[in-house]
């Protein structure tokens, strides 16, 4: 251990835990996820820095978004966001989920992530190297001691926008409206 | 093989154009109501792979062009080698209005995703498919986004141009 760290781990153990130990949703989106496996294996072994990849949502706490986000995809990714425990923190890998890449102007696919799910940092290029992932791991290191990776409270706090994005493109949201959100949304349409 | 097969087709069917493009390929113009016999004739004579279904939007014509692209397996090495293998493309046209054509499942049992494919993203109806119901697409669109005059500028400018950022 770091004994730089000491004073921290001893101030907020529970922060320090969650820090170094990040679990990636195994979620495969678009061509990014081909630059995972070399990171999670031998070669660049993302297990140095903690970050195992889980089978289930449930279990995982760091999102990764790794590609261009297609209708049917960004359905399954707002139900993959909302099954993971607090707190949790989303990347956006490529450039296609930060503003549509080369599908600027595809019919089927969306531009900005960010008007759907909230995202706690960015990783641009096409296609990142593995490196850039560890880079962008030690920033959110550090938004979290700072307290600034807060994208599941602004989840909650501004629930009623995005849900009201979500509803844009799908007039049928196949899960039920949550109880304090339906009058807030009903305001935010007017 | 090809020389013989083109002389077949043309013998057997009325109104069918052969095009033979190279050694070992070829290419069948048929008319919209024989496919099923044509396709079926093709199958017995070795061409036993429907690699893909596809479709051209030739809008200045006012056509649809639809392509089978059937290949034979190659069960022995020297296969490879020699003149067995085939490619022939079969292409129909049919009327950009109201297009419909017969469904080929019972011949080619792969068909069945093309030409749900097909029918969502053209518009071009399979008669006697068991589900013809979206593959791909989660919403509806006015016009099939594949056919030439869908405006995915304008689509796109609507639809995700109109959505506005939540925080900031």
């Amino acid at each position: 251990m770091d004994r730089n760290q000491i004073a921290k781990w001893l101030k907020s153990p529970a922060k320090m835990a969650n820090k170094y130990s990040l679990h990636a949703v195994y979620f495969c989106t678009g061509c990014g996820i081909i630059e995972i496996p070399p990171v999670i294996t031998t070669r660049w072994d993302a297990e140095r820095f903690g970050i195992i990849p889980v089978a289930t949502p449930r279990q995982g706490n760091l999102f990764m978004i790794t590609g261009y986000v297609s209708l049917k995809t960004l359905k399954a990714i707002i139900r993959t966001y909302e099954q993971m425990p607090d707190p949790k923190y989303t990347v956006g890998f490529g450039s296609c989920p930060i503003n549509g890449g080369m599908y600027w102007d595809s019919y089927n696919t969306i531009k900005h992530l960010d008007r759907y799910i909230p995202v706690d940092g960015w990783i641009a290029g096409c296609m990142p190297r593995p490196e850039a992932v560890f880079i962008a791991i030690t920033h959110l290191w550090t938004l979290i001691d700072k307290g600034k990776a807060d994208g599941y409270l602004r989840y909650q706090e501004n629930y009623a926008a995005y849900r009201r994005n979500q509803e844009m493109l799908f007039a049928e949201l196949e899960w039920p409206p949550l109880y304090p959100c339906d009058s807030i949304a009903e305001e935010a349409r007017k | 093989m090809i020389p013989s097969l083109q002389k077949d087709l043309e013998a057997t069917f009325k109104g069918v154009e052969v095009t033979v493009v190279e050694d070992s390929r070829m290419s069948v113009l048929a008319p919209r109501d024989s496919i099923p016999v044509v396709l079926r004739y093709l199958k017995e004579s070795g061409l036993d792979h429907l690699a893909l279904l596809s479709c051209v939007d030739w809008i200045k014509e006012g056509k649809f062009e639809v392509v089978y692209v059937l290949t034979c397996y190659m069960r022995n090495d020297t296969d490879y080698t020699s003149d067995q293998r085939l490619h022939v493309l079969l292409k129909t046209e049919i009327p950009r209005e109201k297009p419909a054509l017969k469904s080929v499942i019972d011949i080619f049992e792969n068909a069945e995703p093309y030409e749900r494919e097909i029918h969502e993203l053209y518009g071009v109806h399979f008669d006697g498919h068991p589900r013809l119901i979206p593959l791909l697409l989660e919403r509806d669109y006015e016009i099939p986004p594949f056919r030439k005059d869908f405006d995915t500028r304008k689509y796109v400018e609507e639809t995700f141009g109109s959505i506005p950022p939540v925080e900031g």
